[in-house]
């Protein structure tokens, strides 16, 4: 019998940071990925592929969250030893892309709430910056499930994991979830946020000259949205 | 007496020019008196059943009978269909009958062979209007317990038509038609030979009667084809067929030459039933409990990594106070990724691909022909949405089957099957997600994985997905049989009890199978009220309860 019972993701390799997990590298999961890389994948595919990635990174990054021993008798009148849910929790998604991953959030976590950040590069310093942002009043009570969909150079992630922290929230009550994520953008954003966990479906060969993760999936939001 | 299968009346039963099937009528203004309503319905070429079919397998998932065959022949207008009819309402009943009619195995006719046919020049009644081979091995499928998927012929084109009919699951198969004992591979494969013996005046007197009433053909005509061809073909192929029948029956006052027969096929039946039904009882209740758990070795069990998530999602399911939303959606979600996990299992190839940033990448495509799922009703239902969540356009056929209250032995009542099953060649290379709530008995998903390999689905390509396997239960029973058959399940629960039916089950539902989902909400039944009423069923502990009837009612 195969039980797979390890608490969390794969093993992390040991040149990542300690804070990143990712999917279990199934020939599903690369396949899935296959798809959404695709130039030829039509929209709709896109979004329905996209979206089944974005369910299982969700229910990975809910396994970070403390749970509580909790009894409970069944139907039949047994009692069970499980456990319930502890901890509020809320997503942020960093805008646009981010948004995409909101569906398959709510598919998870019914009715969540979700706050919005904007954060664009300042064309004078080059330097990410924030252009807005909407989160919920008590944030720095809950877990925040930080949602964007590709870890580039990490610029946007860092900035918006400062936007939170100014906020309140404690670092390690930030998981980030993402669906690819280059190396430098890993080293990036764990080197300043080592207690922030990051989960990531995907770990690619690294960014091109014009920071485009390669061999990455071209840019989610125009895809997700636009094109 | 219904049908199975969904299909309506097949055109080759209306009445239409051309060597007409033997119609109905026929044996009501020539054999008047003991017929019943249902008699006058029995369709031809759709499995009739009086109720649903029980086991025809033994504990190793071993078909142990093929059906039994009756073929029956005789004259035009001899009277084949009344007593092929007339045996199937003398059965009582036996579940699942079909007769199959030779009708249906005319050859499919080049532009030549129609023109005749259009201008009544085509001999019918010969034994090379008839496709032989093809008939035999539709009915050597059937016999086996395959499917098989009959052509159907159109008297109104005068051709086969490219649909086909589908049959499964028949245990007694009657083959009519007048040159039915002529084939040598036809008669080997029957049980039991028939010929309808019936006087030439009688058979003319009922075809002049029939064509004239019904088709408003002639007198002139039907003595035209009548000479032409029904009377050389009797005399040369149907008439010298009679030596080989076990039985000669009259054409008419038969009553007791049908009873006789009937006798006979129901005492060979009822040995079968008999022989099967000891057999599956060393696999009974006993065996279930005073058992070892299922073996932790079994590589074919997959069990959901236990996350903290996934046992907070089973928190919510077995606690008996989750609010019917609540357990909707955290049934939905498990049920979503056992599919996921469900989707590993199946073979992957290497495809090469250009992303939009201009970058080429080798990933992975699925390499599977064809993919379905298959529903165990009602049970299986809850996982249906999460399997759509990840094959969006998947099809998804469904089986009912329920347990008999008195027996507790599985009775498949329906099946309706995707078409990638029911073709033959298409399912040897398909993939099939089984779905079924829990594993308790295991009675229910053992003869579902029996109907799916009948279909020519290889094992391997059976992925059996449920949210929870008892661990002391059929499991090991089905990893038995079927040890190339992969489960994926959520979790692994100690027990399997047997209890009485305290719990309220709508008995009009068909949620009884004690295979699929133990019990509902507790009722005001009590433990006296139960025990009167006399009926056990499994439960799995500590389970989820009744999953479809939290999910549904």
């Amino acid at each position: 019998m195969v039980v797979q019972n390890s608490p969390s993701s794969q093993a992390t390799p040991a040149s990542l940071p300690p804070s990143v997990f990712t999917l279990p590298q199934t020939a599903q999961l690369e396949a899935l990925y296959t798809i959404i890389r695709d130039k030829e994948t039509s929209r709709g595919d896109f979004l329905f592929y996209s979206d089944r990635i974005i369910r299982l990174l969700v229910e990975e990054g809910l396994n970070h969250l403390p749970v509580v021993p909790k009894t409970v008798v069944t139907p039949t009148g047994a009692t069970y030893e499980g456990v319930g849910f502890e901890g509020k929790i809320c997503g942020v998604s960093i805008l646009r892309a981010g948004e995409a991953m909101e569906a398959g959030l709510r598919e998870v976590c019914r009715s969540v709430r979700i706050g919005k950040i904007l954060i664009q590069r300042d064309e004078e310093t080059a330097q990410p910056k924030l252009f807005y942002s909407k989160l919920p009043q008590d944030i720095e009570k809950r877990y925040v499930l930080l949602l964007d969909p590709m870890l580039a150079t990490g610029g946007s992630a860092i900035k918006a994991v400062e936007v939170l922290k100014e906020h309140n929230v404690p670092e390690d009550r930030i998981i980030f979830v993402n669906l690819i994520a280059s190396p430098e953008g890993l080293k990036n954003f764990c080197a300043k946020f080592p207690q922030t966990r990051v989960i990531t479906g995907w770990i690619d060969q690294g960014l091109n000259e014009k920071a485009y993760i390669i061999p990455g999936l071209g840019d989610f939001g125009e895809r997700r949205y636009c094109s | 007496m219904e049908e199975v299968g969904e299909q309506e009346q097949t055109p080759f039963l209306d009445p239409s020019p051309g060597r007409p099937p033997l119609s109905r009528a026929v044996s009501n203004t020539l054999n008047p008196g003991g017929r019943s309503e249902f008699l006058l319905q029995a369709k031809k070429n759709t499995i009739l059943k009086s109720h649903g079919r029980p086991p025809w397998y033994d504990e190793d998932g071993h078909a142990v009978h093929d059906a039994f065959v009756i073929g029956v022949a005789g004259g035009s207008a001899s009277g084949k269909t009344y007593v092929a009819r007339r045996i199937v309402q003398a059965l009582g009943s036996i579940p699942t009958v079909v007769i199959l009619s030779q009708d249906s195995f005319y050859k499919k006719h080049g532009p030549e062979d129609l023109e005749l046919a259009f201008q009544n020049r085509y001999d019918f009644d010969h034994p090379d209007a008839i496709d032989m081979p093809l008939f035999a091995s539709c009915l050597a499928d059937l016999k086996a317990g395959r499917q098989s998927n009959i052509p159907i012929y159109s008297f109104k084109e005068h051709q086969r038509l490219d649909e086909t009919k589908y049959l499964y699951g028949a245990a007694i198969i009657i083959v009519e038609g007048i040159l039915a004992l002529h084939d040598p591979t036809l008669r080997d494969l029957y049980d039991l030979k028939i010929f309808v013996q019936c006087d030439s005046d009688l058979m003319l007197a009922r075809r002049i009667r029939r064509d004239i009433n019904e088709r408003g053909r002639s007198v002139e005509g039907v003595l035209e084809q009548y000479l032409r061809y029904v009377k050389p073909a009797y005399d040369n192929f149907v008439q010298p067929t009679s030596r080989y029948a076990n039985i000669i029956v009259p054409g008419s006052d038969n009553t007791v030459a049908i009873e006789l027969i009937a006798t006979h096929v129901r005492r060979k039946i009822e040995d079968r039933s008999r022989y099967l039904r000891k057999d599956l009882a060393r696999i009974g209740p006993l065996d279930l409990t005073l058992g070892n758990p299922v073996d932790q070795s079994f590589p074919n069990l997959t069990v959901l990594r236990q996350t903290p998530q996934l046992r907070g999602i089973f928190t919510m399911l077995r606690n008996s106070r989750t609010r019917r939303e609540d357990f909707i959606f955290f049934t939905d979600r498990l049920s979503t990724f056992l599919s996921e996990k469900a989707m590993e299992f199946l073979p992957y190839k290497s495809k090469n691909i250009t992303t939009p940033v201009e970058a080429t990448y080798t990933g992975k495509e699925l390499a599977v022909e064809h993919i379905c799922g298959v529903s165990i009703l009602r049970s299986g239902g809850p996982l249906e949405r999460g399997l759509r969540r990840v094959i969006q356009d998947i099809r998804i056929g469904s089986l009912l089957i329920q347990s008999e209250d008195n027996t507790g032995e599985p009775l498949l009542l329906h099946l309706m099957l995707p078409d990638c099953i029911r073709q033959r060649h298409l399912a040897k290379n398909s993939f099939v997600f089984l779905l079924d709530a829990q594993v308790g008995t295991g009675a229910a998903a053992f003869m579902a994985i029996r109907v799916l390999l009948d279909h020519g689905v290889p094992q391997e390509n059976i992925i059996f997905v449920t949210f929870i396997v008892a661990a002391c239960g059929g499991v090991r029973v089905l990893q038995r049989a079927f040890p190339k058959v992969r489960i994926v399940c959520g979790a692994v629960d100690p027990m399997l009890r047997e209890t009485w039916a305290l719990w309220d089950t709508t008995p009009q539902s068909p949620s009884q199978d004690g295979d699929s989902g133990g019990l509902g909400t507790p009722t005001a039944k009590t433990k006296a009220e139960a025990e009167a009423e006399g009926r056990k069923i499994w439960v799995v502990e500590p389970g989820i309860g009744h999953i479809g009837d939290r999910y549904y009612l």
